[in-house]
C-alpha cells in the first residue's frame, strides 16, 4: 500500500477512535484544521502511524513545521519515509 | 493482562517505594518498567523476587538528563513491552544552595531532569495511551512547589513547572481518557534529604500535625490510588502528603 492510502485508512480509524465526523472527499487541499478531525485527533493520527511506519517526521525535523493540508501532511511522510530507505 | 507502568527514578527513595508497592498490588497486577541511571541492590533483588511470578520488573538504565535520547528510549519501551497504561514521572535532582552561587550548570541540569524529561517522557508515552483510550500520568512535585524554602528556589521552579504542566494536559487529554495529576510529598527521609538532620530535623518533625514525616510508602500509597479505578474521576490536582505539614 502506497503511504497515501495508509495514511486515509488510519485517518478513518483514528476518527472513529476519536468520535470525530470527517468532511467528504477528503484531498489534497482539504485543509486538515477543516477535516473534521481535531487536535487530539490528530495527535492519535501521528501516534498510530508512529506505531505502525515506525516514523514520527515531526520529531525528526529540525524545525517546527506544521502541515496546512492534507496533501502537505502525506508528503511530509513521503519525504520521511524516502529518507530512511 | 498485566498493567504496565514506567516509574522514572526507580532505584531508590520513593521510586523504589512505588515500585514495590506496585509489584506487592493483590487486587490489580502491575508489571513495573523501572528507570534510573543505576541498578541498585533493592532493585535487582526485586527482579530476582518476581522473576518466576505473574508480574514482571523490567529493569532499563538511562540517563534523563540527556534529552535527546527521551524519544528512542519511548519507542524501545512500547516496542519491546507493550502499550503502558501510567507514566510516573518520579526522577529528580535536589541540588539545594543558594540561587546567586549556584553554578549555572546546575541550574541547567536541574531544569532538565526535573522539568524537561518528565515533559519529553509524557509527550511520546502519552501516544500510546491516546491510542488505547485510557491512562495515567502522574508527576512527583513536592510541597516546596507551593511553600517556599531558603535554598531551593530553582527546585522550588521545578516542581511548580510540573504542576501547572499537568493541569493543562489534564484538559488536553481528558477526552482520551487519560488522566494527569500530581503527588506533592512533603519531607520525607532519602538520599536527597541527606543534609537536613539533627535540631533542624527534629524542628519539622515536631511541627508536623501528625507528629512525624510522611514517608515514602505513604507518598507511595497515594500515587497507587491515583493508577487505581477509584480515581477515575480525579485529574488535574495535586495530592499532598505530608503529614499536615502544610495545613
Ligand atoms: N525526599 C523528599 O523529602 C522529597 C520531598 C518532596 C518531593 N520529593 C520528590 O520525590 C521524588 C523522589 O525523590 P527521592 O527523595 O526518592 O530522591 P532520591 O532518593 O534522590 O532518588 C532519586 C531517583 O531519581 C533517579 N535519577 C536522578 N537523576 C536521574 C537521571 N539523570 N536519569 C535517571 N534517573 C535519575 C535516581 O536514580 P540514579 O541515581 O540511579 O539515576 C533515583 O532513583 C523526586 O521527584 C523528589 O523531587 C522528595
Amino acid at each position: 500500500m502506497d503511504i497515501e492510502s495508509i495514511i486515509r485508512k488510519t485517518l478513518l480509524e483514528v476518527a472513529e477512535m476519536a468520535d470525530c465526523t470527517l468532511v467528504d472527499n477528503i484531498d489534497e487541499h482539504t485543509v486538515l484544521l477543516q477535516s473534521g478531525l481535531d487536535s487530539l485527533g490528530f495527535a492519535m493520527l501521528v501516534a498510530q502511524l508512529e506505531e505502525d511506519l515506525a516514523i514520527d517526521p515531526f520529531s525528526e525535523m529540525e524545525m517546527a513545521v506544521y502541515p496546512r493540508t492534507f496533501g502537505e501532511f502525506v508528503a511530509v511522510y513521503r519525504q520521511s519515509l524516502s529518507q530512511r530507505d | 493482562m498485566n498493567k504496565l507502568v514506567v516509574v522514572t527514578g526507580a532505584s531508590r527513595g520513593l521510586g523504589l517505594a512505588i515500585v514495590k508497592q506496585l509489584l506487592k498490588h493483590t487486587v490489580i497486577k502491575y508489571d513495573v518498567l523501572a528507570i534510573s541511571r543505576s541498578k541498585s541492590d533493592e532493585l535487582l533483588q526485586l527482579e530476582e523476587e518476581y522473576s518466576t511470578s505473574d508480574k514482571r520488573l523490567h529493569i532499563l538504565n538511562a540517563d534523563l538528563l540527556k534529552l535527546n535520547n527521551i524519544q528512542a528510549l519511548c519507542t524501545k519501551m512500547v516496542k519491546d513491552y507493550g502499550r503502558p497504561y501510567a507514566l510516573i514521572n518520579n526522577a529528580a535532582l535536589g541540588f539545594d544552595g543558594v540561587l546567586a552561587t549556584m553554578h549555572n550548570s546546575q541550574i541547567d541540569e536541574l531544569l532538565s531532569v526535573n522539568v524537561q524529561a518528565p515533559i519529553l517522557l509524557s509527550k511520546y508515552l502519552l501516544r500510546p495511551m491516546l491510542l488505547n483510550r485510557k491512562g495515567r500520568i502522574i508527576n512527583i512535585s513536592s510541597i516546596i512547589a507551593k511553600t517556599g524554602f531558603n535554598g531551593l528556589s530553582v527546585y522550588a521552579a521545578s516542581k511548580a513547572a510540573l504542576e501547572g504542566f499537568s493541569f493543562s494536559l489534564a484538559r488536553e487529554v481528558g477526552k482520551a481518557g487519560v488522566t494527569v495529576n500530581c503527588v506533592a510529598p512533603g519531607y520525607m527521609q532519602t538520599d536527597m534529604t541527606q543534609s537536613l538532620q539533627g535540631e533542624k530535623l527534629e524542628s519539622v518533625k515536631r511541627r508536623s500535625p501528625l507528629g512525624r514525616l510522611a514517608t515514602p510508602d505513604d507518598a507511595a500509597s497515594a500515587v497507587l490510588y491515583l493508577l487505581s479505578e477509584e480515581a477515575n474521576a480525579i485529574t488535574g490536582t495535586v495530592i499532598t502528603v505530608d503529614a499536615g505539614s502544610t495545613a
